[in-house]
């Protein structure tokens, strides 16, 4: 079981860019967007282009690029596995052969794995910009905001963000708290290694005092709430006002431009 | 079942709150499964989610997973496809919180029940919330092996088998929670009535 204090949460790097500088909306909007074009690019050669307007991005995000590289270590086996699979079950021209286990790798197989495997890393690498240039609490207003029209039809959108928010401040808190009842533990002999049920079994003296003391906190916080007479989002202002500005309008041209440019364009000149 | 959407319940909303708060943290402490050859680890993260729905009911249960999905994504974001992004996040962590908190009854004491009939309950919820959520992943990667894998390839079979893969070992480790989940929901009824 990792010390637990020096573990940082979420992927947020903050830097003073103008991508950093736009409103979440927008990034996360955009973002979708983005995601969705790139599974609809039709070939190798545009998804070449989209890499270098990623490659723009990340320079205009001011983000190290071996960060962004960093993140997609963690795909390694996704990685693999569509890149093997293409270049094995799919038909076409041997390149090469494996006869003792009957296996054979087609060139329209190892074009398609490369290309599935880059489509899969624009994928996380447009995902990665949008976690890495906003912080969780904007994206949380970001949400909200997006929502917001949604609350006619039943979706608390306040209460989902003012929980969140909620959840954000404690996390830090309870892994304090956690730490500190693990130290006390490791104290008292306890072992946390072994196999996955002798863990699980070990972690509960751990655990109970941690789900007590959460919800000791959940029940005072409550009280707080009640006796500051908290009524929900109805005209409640925020501190952080969000703001669709100019260059968020220029942000999201480009970013449809982009997005048709890499889905519609190339299949009108293939027509 | 209540609404999701309610007028703001401060209680509702500080206990929903703090238990995403500990999902987080126990998300931290991974338990290695060594049958695993991509190195996939399980957690005990699911626990105060299907704590709070059983509690207070498949309403709050459900609010309390879609929180806690949308926690999970701006904290842990492992995304390769938008709908992988919707399905793996708050719909099946609020899958889970609602299909487990279908087994809150609002009259239940969980002190008075006999312990076979409390374990029974606590087991099915446990099932039936895992289960939905074992769903909205294998959707989830259905949709994903669908564009990424190539044609003719039983797609469903793969997703079955990675989702189900950690699922269900997972679902083994909250069975043995049972007793200690019990003992903290006598504890919260205690505390609170019914809540």
């Amino acid at each position: 079981m990792p010390a637990l204090r020096n573990l940082t949460l979420g992927r947020y790097v903050p830097t003073a860019s103008v991508v950093h500088g736009l409103d979440p909306r927008t990034k996360l909007l955009a973002s979708i967007g983005l995601m969705v074009s790139v599974l609809a690019t039709p070939n190798l050669p545009v998804l070449g282009l989209y890499f270098g307007f990623l490659a723009v991005s990340t320079r205009a995000s001011r983000l190290p690029a071996a960060m962004l590289l960093r993140n997609l270590q963690a795909f390694t086996w996704l990685f693999l596995f569509t890149i093997i699979m293409h270049a094995l079950m799919t038909p076409g021209t041997v390149l090469l052969a494996f006869p003792w286990w009957n296996l054979t790798v087609t060139r329209e197989g190892a074009h398609g794995g490369l290309f599935y495997g880059l489509r899969l890393a624009a994928v996380i690498v447009t995902a990665s910009l949008l976690t890495l240039t906003t912080a969780p609490l904007e994206l949380t207003g970001g949400l909200e905001r997006l929502l917001g029209p949604l609350r006619r039809i039943g979706v608390p959108a306040h209460d989902l963000a003012l929980m969140i928010t909620i959840a954000l401040r404690f996390i830090p808190v309870l892994i304090d708290e956690a730490e500190r009842l693990r130290k006390a533990q490791l104290a008292r002999g306890a072992d946390f290694g072994g196999g996955p049920l002798r863990r699980a079994r070990q972690m509960i003296p751990l655990l109970a005092p941690l789900f007590i003391s959460a919800f000791d906190r959940a029940d005072r916080l409550a009280l707080a709430m009640e006796s500051r007479c908290y009524r929900g989002g109805e005209g409640r202002t925020s501190y952080h006002e969000l703001r669709f500005r100019r260059h968020d309008l220029l942000a999201a041209l480009i970013a449809t431009m982009i997005g048709l440019g890499i889905t519609i364009v190339p299949r009108l000149l293939h027509r | 079942m209540a609404p999701i959407s309610m007028p703001t319940n401060p209680g509702r909303c500080a206990e929903i709150a703090l238990a995403v708060a500990l999902a987080v943290v126990l998300g931290l402490f991974r338990i290695p499964l060594p049958h695993l050859l991509y190195g996939g680890s399980i957690s005990l993260d699911a626990v105060p989610i299907m704590l709070v729905a059983l509690h207070r009911g498949s309403a709050t249960g459900t609010l309390a997973g879609i929180t806690y999905g949308m926690v999970n994504f701006m904290i842990r974001p492992i995304i390769v496809h938008p709908v992988q992004l919707v399905l793996d996040y708050p719909v099946a962590y609020g899958l889970l919180g609602g299909g487990c908190g279908l087994l809150h009854v609002r009259s239940i004491r969980w002190k008075t029940l006999a312990p076979w009939r409390r374990q029974l309950i606590l087991i099915t919820g446990l099932l039936v919330g895992n289960g939905l959520r074992l769903t909205s992943h294998w959707v989830s990667g259905v949709v994903f092996f669908a564009d990424y894998a190539p044609p003719g390839q039983p797609v469903w079979l793969y997703s079955l088998l990675y989702n189900a893969s950690y699922i269900i070992p997972q679902i083994v480790i909250h069975i043995i929670l049972s007793q200690f989940m019990i003992r903290i929901l006598i504890v919260r009824h205690g505390n609170q009535g019914e809540g």
